[in-house]
This record gives structure tokens, sequence and C-alpha cells, in this order.
């Protein structure tokens, strides 16, 4: 009987999550019609092949660059591996137009890295766009969806699998290869994926190089909804593939022992010490510093251009307001979204309900659609009755849209935390007398944490920046920093956009520092 | 009532004995808005000084908020949506999700800026303009027609932005103006030259300020803001002269949608946004061209009268838009 309602709960979390896919063939219904032939024309197929041969190219790059870059700063000797991790995490704060549109002018003739290249008598670097455009800045911004979990594994798997490796007469590189790679494997596959589904979704990138995927092309035709339906139909299936396949094919690596050893002795590098801190420092620099100082180059210039019309809104409490705003509905979000994937991750670690595998496809794959179709699936849904009627516009719709958008993030933490709770502990607790409420409280949550929280990180830094749904949920008036800089913009004032856009980048790295990266220093 | 709605646009505070205001039945206006708050966040201040009534407001892309009406239906409770591009009051306008306006609001502005049938009435315009790097070319250099931007001799050396919608509804007028047949020459022609493509309008100008390309076509008011935070700016907006169709008027625009729960407040705070003294501050602080009849532009930019603004037939941009899309589609100037 338990298991029966626990099978239906697990149900109604994965029907929530396809909420916005419901929503789509709700409105499809109407144009039956017109579906099929659109779906197979070229403006549909065209996009759709770029949409594939994008996420995939950034998929593997990024699971090279992440896994890389985890097992540099987490396994090897490198001189600054803390901070150079630290700062190797950043790119994922910034919305993506914003790093866009700050990579575009940094490397734009005339921009900030040929001012810098120019005495070197480099002169003319090549224009960032379309598809290696895309390509290169998706890469760029999206590797430390990677290289967190990866970092996280590694950082929680025990010395003495690497020493024995050693022992028995490995190098270095056999040993990362035959010994940590069937470890770290299933990470960098969840990883990856998140990367894929997030490059499926993206609208900022594409449309700032002009690469016509599914979801530019939705953006493009949102007017027509006999164009953008049909488009969303497919993205969303393409998801759904992805998705499942994923689950289907990556073999799972076998329960992580619970047994930790001491802290891993770092991997020497020898001679390649520096040269490998040189190659993670020109990543933090393309990735990081190079953004971040475009925007502060425009908030410089127009702080000091003299001009009334530009007058930045220094004031404080136009800042603190945003921000405010900003932490607290992301943070409710990743709580929400964390309470919503816990309970399918635990069915899915035991095996316990047939409805989890399939509950926990509808959750990841909703990652991919685009945001606007999001927020208009929550329109239609809250409006479709009395109740909903009531939430409509408030924060706790708002934060609802941003755990179902954002879920996905969450899931693999809390895949991975449960599977590392082994069944022996609940049992000596039952044979011990605790009640099921206390033995998940005092026994499995002090377990689950680590990897809970690095889920609802990802969910709070994606929260953080997330705009289309902001603003059409969100109670009229309630601005986060992302929408003051979408507002500075469209008005085409950089200078409070490169202003606002530090401010997010600060709060939101200050908060993965806390609830990421700091706990996987400690553990 | 009538006699409110125009008190209160001329700026006067009408109180009755018990220092309620008039007119504003809920004392509450829901408003949608597709312009950002920079733009019309000051106007929309003085208006809730001026009144006592609050306005909610929502910020955000037009099309998406037309999207957020349509899907709202009848619970929607927008009083009133002010849009930034043409295209959207027309999906509304064509969904006959839009109430007929006060009379005496629409004869604010010329029959041209208004629709029709009476759905939407614009309250401000930008035009189209060949924005040009000053190093690079001087006036005299510049073609009298966009027409002429299909030369050989502009081979690669005019920035455009195909999927950008004020680019699309640019191309509609153009099909109002000239015909499709046209049309397609002129985007075929801009496609064979190679042109450079931008995601939008600001990207354009970027990409002229640093000589990336010479030229651009986009809307006059993007230098204009640039320059304010960067006096030195090397680039100039040039109109094309007589009525050519390159420097065409598009029109912001306000409506009221069917289930605005307060249409006679709407029409107070339309009548606000038209009064003079909005107008004046559009045009002064915001450099765009006012609508209303008597209120001039922005000394830096030419007269209305040499523009050729006529019969945009908004109505038809809405339903004309997919049309469009395919064709630019077809040009290949889209990638």
């Amino acid at each position: 009987m338990a298991s029966r309602l626990g099978g239906l709960g697990i149900a109604a979390i994965g029907l929530l999550f396809a909420a916005p896919l419901a929503y789509l063939v709700v409105r499809s219904v109407g144009e039956a019609g017109r579906l099929g032939e659109f779906i197979v024309a070229d403006t549909t197929l065209v996009p759709l092949v770029r949409t594939v041969v994008l996420a995939a190219a950034v998929g593997l790059t990024t699971a090279a660059l992440g896994t890389a870059v985890a097992w540099a700063t987490v396994r090897c000797d490198v001189p600054g591996r803390r901070v150079l991790r630290a700062l190797a995490v950043v790119p994922i704060v910034l919305p993506s137009f914003v790093g866009a549109t700050a990579l575009l002018a940094g490397f734009a003739r005339g921009g900030l890295v040929a001012d810098l290249l120019g005495p070197l008598g480099v002169d003319g670097l090549p224009r960032i766009s379309g598809f290696w455009g895309a390509w290169f800045v998706l890469s760029l911004f999206t590797y430390p969806l990677v290289l967190l979990p990866v970092a996280a594994r590694l950082t929680g798997l025990p010395a003495s699998l690497e020493e024995s490796g050693r022992l028995l007469g490995g190098s270095p590189w056999t040993v990362a290869r035959t010994v940590v790679w069937p470890q770290v494997r299933s990470s960098v596959a969840a990883g990856a994926l998140l990367v894929v589904l997030y490059t499926i979704s993206d609208f900022g990138v594409v449309s700032l190089m002009r690469y016509g995927t599914l979801t530019q092309q939705i953006y493009l035709a949102k007017l027509d909804p006999t164009a953008w339906l049909p488009l969303s139909l497919v993205l969303a299936a393409l998801a759904l593939i992805v998705t499942a396949g994923e689950r289907l094919t990556v073999r799972r690596e076998a329960r992580r022992p619970l047994v930790r050893g001491p802290a891993a002795s770092a991997v020497r590098l020898g001679r390649w010490r520096w040269p490998v801190a040189g190659m993670l420092a020109a990543l933090v620099a393309v990735a990081v510093v190079g953004p971040l100082a475009v925007l502060a180059s425009w908030v410089v210039r127009g702080a000091t251009s003299g001009s009334e019309a530009v007058a930045l809104r220094l004031d404080p409490t136009d800042l603190v307001g945003p921000a405010v705003s900003t932490v607290t509905t992301s943070t409710a979000a990743a709580v929400l979204a964390v309470v919503l994937v816990l309970p399918v991750a635990r069915s899915l670690a035991r095996g316990h309900q047939r409805t989890a595998p399939v509950a926990s496809v509808l959750v990841v794959a909703g990652y991919a659609l685009p945001g606007l179709v999001v927020a208009l699936a929550l329109v239609f849904w809250s409006l479709s009755s009395d109740l909903g009627a009531v939430l409509y516009q408030t924060v706790p719709l708002l934060v609802l849209a941003y755990a179902l958008h954002f879920g996905a993030q969450a899931m693999r933490g809390a895949t991975v935390a449960t599977e590392s709770v082994p069944d022996r502990l609940a049992d000596a607790a039952r044979s011990l007398g605790a009640r099921p409420w206390r033995r998940f409280r005092s026994v499995e949550l002090p377990l689950l944490m680590p990897g809970l929280l690095a889920g609802a990180g990802l969910v709070v830094v994606s929260a953080m920046k997330e705009l289309p749904a902001t603003l059409l949920l969100a109670p009229a008036g309630f601005s986060t920093l992302a929408t003051s800089i979408w507002s500075a913009y469209e008005f085409g004032s950089y200078a409070q956009m490169g202003l606002d856009a530090l401010v997010l980048a600060a709060v939101s790295g200050v908060m993965t520092w806390l609830v990421v990266l700091r706990r996987a220093e400690s553990t | 009532m009538l006699a409110g709605v125009l008190s209160a646009c001329g700026g006067e505070e009408t109180t009755t004995g018990d220092g309620s205001t008039p007119e504003a039945s809920s004392g509450r206006l829901v408003v949608y808005s597709g312009r950002s708050e920079e733009l019309v966040g000051p106007l929309f201040e003085r208006f809730e000084q001026e009144t006592g009534v609050d306005l909610d407001i929502r910020y955000g892309e037009s099309d998406d908020l037309a999207l957020a009406i349509e899907q709202e239906g009848d619970r929607g409770q927008v009083d009133l949506f002010v849009t930034q591009s043409p295209g959207a009051v027309g999906y509304l306008s064509a969904a006959d999700l839009l109430q007929p306006i006060d009379q005496a609001v629409l004869d604010r502005v010329r029959p041209e800026d208004r629709s029709a049938e009476g759905t939407w009435v614009g309250l401000s315009a930008r035009a189209r303009v060949l924005a040009y790097n000053t190093t690079e070319l001087t006036p005299d250099q510049l073609p009298d027609s966009v027409f002429d931007l299909t030369d050989p001799a502009w081979s690669g050396r005019v920035g455009v932005a195909p999927t950008n919608g004020s680019f699309i509804d640019f191309v509609s007028g153009m099909r109002q103006l000239v015909g499709d047949e046209r049309t397609e020459a002129w985007l075929a022609g801009m496609a064979a030259n190679a042109s450079p493509t931008y995601p939008k309008n600001s990207a354009i100008l970027e990409a002229v300020v640093r000589a990336e390309v010479p030229t651009g076509l986009v809307n006059h008011y993007y230098r204009e803001v640039a320059a304010q935070e960067d006096p030195n700016l090397p680039a100039a907006n040039h109109f094309f002269p007589n009525g050519d169709p390159g420097s065409m008027l598009l029109v912001t625009a306000a409506a009221v949608p069917t289930s605005a729960a307060d249409p006679a407040g709407a029409a107070e705070l339309m009548s606000f946004l038209l009064s003079d003294e909005s107008q004046k501050f559009l045009a002064d602080d915001e450099f765009e061209y006012p609508l209303a009849i008597g209120v001039a532009p922005p000394g830096s930019l030419p007269p209305l009268t040499d523009l050729p603004v006529t019969r945009l037939d908004l109505d038809r941009l809405g339903d004309d838009l997919t049309s469009t899309i395919d064709m630019i589609r077809a040009s290949g100037l889209q990638e």
C-alpha cells in the first residue's frame, strides 16, 4: 500500500515537471493539421540538425574541458589550484547574453583583446560568429556544469584507490584512465547532459552569434503559433530522446564506498606543474577575467563620460533591493527543487518504483525547454484554475517556475547522494526501532547533505540569472538583478548593464562558494 | 467622464470633496510595458504623483507580453499595453483581443499614427536610418535611397539585423510602400552583397562604432543614446531624403486589452502619455519623435513631414509578419 502511494507520489512529481511539455501538447491540438507538414519542412529540419550538431560539439568539449580542469585542480599538485578552481567556476554565474556580449566586444576589432595584442603585431582577430562562435562561447560558459560534479566526485574518492594503482606500477596517466575514470564517468556524463540540454535551450548566445538553432527559430517566430509550437514540440522530443538515451547507455559506477579515506595525496606533475597552471590561468583569463574586465570598462566609461543622461544608479538601495530579491527567490527555488527531486532520486537509487525512471527523465528533459515556453506554460496552467489564478504573478509561483525549470540540476546531486547511503545503515536504524522520518532525518540526511547542496547550488545560480519567466511571472514592480541587467541592455546603457552584471557575478560567486565549493573543500 | 479625462491630461489635479480623484475608479491600473523602465518609467511615476493612481507595471519584451496577454485571455487584468514594436499590437489586434480606444485619445495623433479600427494609438516613433562611421565616410558619400545599397559598391559594407523585430517591421512596411516584388529584389540584392548580419540594432551600432562595418541599417535612437555615454562617438545617423522608405517611421503604441478592468483609467493614462509635457519628455530626453499633434521633435532630427510615415498599416503588419519572416528567410539574407 505504502509502495503504491509512493509510486503515485513519484508519478505526480513527474507530471508536475512535465507541465510545460503538456502545455505544448494542449496548445498544439488545434494546429494538428499543419504540424505534420511543418515538422518535415526544411524550416524545422535545418534548425534541428544545427541544434544537434551544436549541442553534441559543446557537450563533448565541456566534458573534456570540465573533467581536465577538475582533475588538475583536485588531484594534481598544480600551484594555486584552490584559487584556480574557485575562479574556474565563475563563468556559470553570468547570464549567457551578457557573457557573449562582453566576449564579442572583447575580441572585436578595437576591443580589449585587440588592444592587448596590438603591440605584439597581431591585427584582425577572427570575428566570433556562426557555429564556431556559438560553440566557443557556450563551451566557455557551461563547462562548470561538468567541472562541479566531477570535482565533487574526485574530492570524495578515497586516496587508497589511486595509491593502489600507483603501487602496482601505473603511471599517473594510466592510473587516471584505469582507476579514476571509471569512478567519475557517470558524473562526467551527467554534467555533459546538462550542458547539452542547456545548449538546446539557449537563446542568448545563439542569437548573438546568429546561429539558427531550434530555440533561435522559436524566438524569431514567437508571434506565429503555427511555427513556434511545432518547433517547440520537436525540441521537446529531442530533449526527451537525449535524456532517456543517457539513462539507458551510460554505465553507472558501483555504489560509492562509504568509507572515506584520508585526503588523496596529490598526483605529482613534475615539470608539467607550471605549464598546467599556465593553461588553467589562460582559461580563467579568457572565460572569467576577460568578460569581467569588459563589463568593468563599460562601467568606467559610462561613469567618466560626464553626461547626465547616463547617471549610473549607484545608490546602494537600487542595487540591494534587486540583489535581495534575487538571492531569496533563487534560494527558495533551490530548496523546493531539492524537496521535489529527492523522492524521485531515492526511488531511482533503490529501484523501488517503476515510475521513478520516467519521472526522472521528465524532470531532467524539462531543462532543455526555452525559458519563454516554460513561462507561457505556467501562465496557462495557473490561470486554468481558481486557486492557480490567486497565485498568478506572485512570488510562490515564480519560485515554482524556477524549481520546475531547473530541477534537473538538483537531480544528479540527489541521485549520487542517495546512492552513497548504504541500505545497511537504514536497516540498522530500523532494527533499533527508529521511525521512518527519524531514520531519514538523523541517519540519511547528514550523509545526503553534500550532494543535495551541490545540486541546490546549481539551481541557485541558474535561477539568479533567469529572465523570461521572471519578467512574466514575478509580481509587478519586482526586480531582480537579471531584470535590471536586461532593462539596461534594452535601453542601450552598457554602463548600467556592466555594473548590474558585476554585482550579479559577485553575489552569485559568493553563493556558489558558500553552498558548493566550501563544502567540497571541507569534505 | 470625458471632462475628467481631459483635465487629468492637462496635468491639473481635480479632486472631489472627499479628496478622492474622479474617474480613477479603482485607484489602481495594471500596465504591461514593452518599453523599458529607463525610457518610460519617469512618465509613469509622474502620472502616479499627479493622479494618485497606483500603477502596477510589468516591464518585458513587447512580443512576450503580447503572448502573455493572449494566454491570460478572459482572466487577464491588464488595463494598458504599451509596446515597443508595432508587430505586438498588430498581433493582438488580429486576434480580436483589443478594445476600441476613446475617440478623444485617438484624436491626439494624426490618423496615420493610429489604428483604423481605433484599437491602438501611436505614442512616439523611431525612424529607420543608415548609421555610419564618421571617420570612414563623409555625408556626401552616402546614398539618397535605401535601394542604392544593393549596388556592388556597397558590397559587405552595410550591417543588417534580419532576425530583429524592427528590421522585420521595416521590411513589412517596405512591402506596403513599394510592393512585394521590389522588396524581394531589395532583400536579394542585400544578400547578394553579402551584407554582414547582426542580432540587433545595438550590435550593428557597436560594429559601426568600432569600424567593423562602415554602415548599418538601424533605428535612429541607438546612436543618440550611445552618444550620451561616449561624447566622442565616431558614428552619425543618415536620414534618406525625399520620403525614401529607408527612413520610414516605426511607431511605439498603446492599446487596451478586451479584458481590461478599468478602460476609463487606461484612457486617462493614454491621455497623459500623449500630453504635451510627456511628449516633450520623450522628444527631448529620449530622442524620439513625439506623435501628439503640435509637439515638435528634438532639434537634432529632421521634421516628421520629411519622413515617409504614411499609412504603415500596423493591423496588416501583424498579419504580414509570418510572410515577411518567410520572405527574409527565402532571400538568403538570414543564416
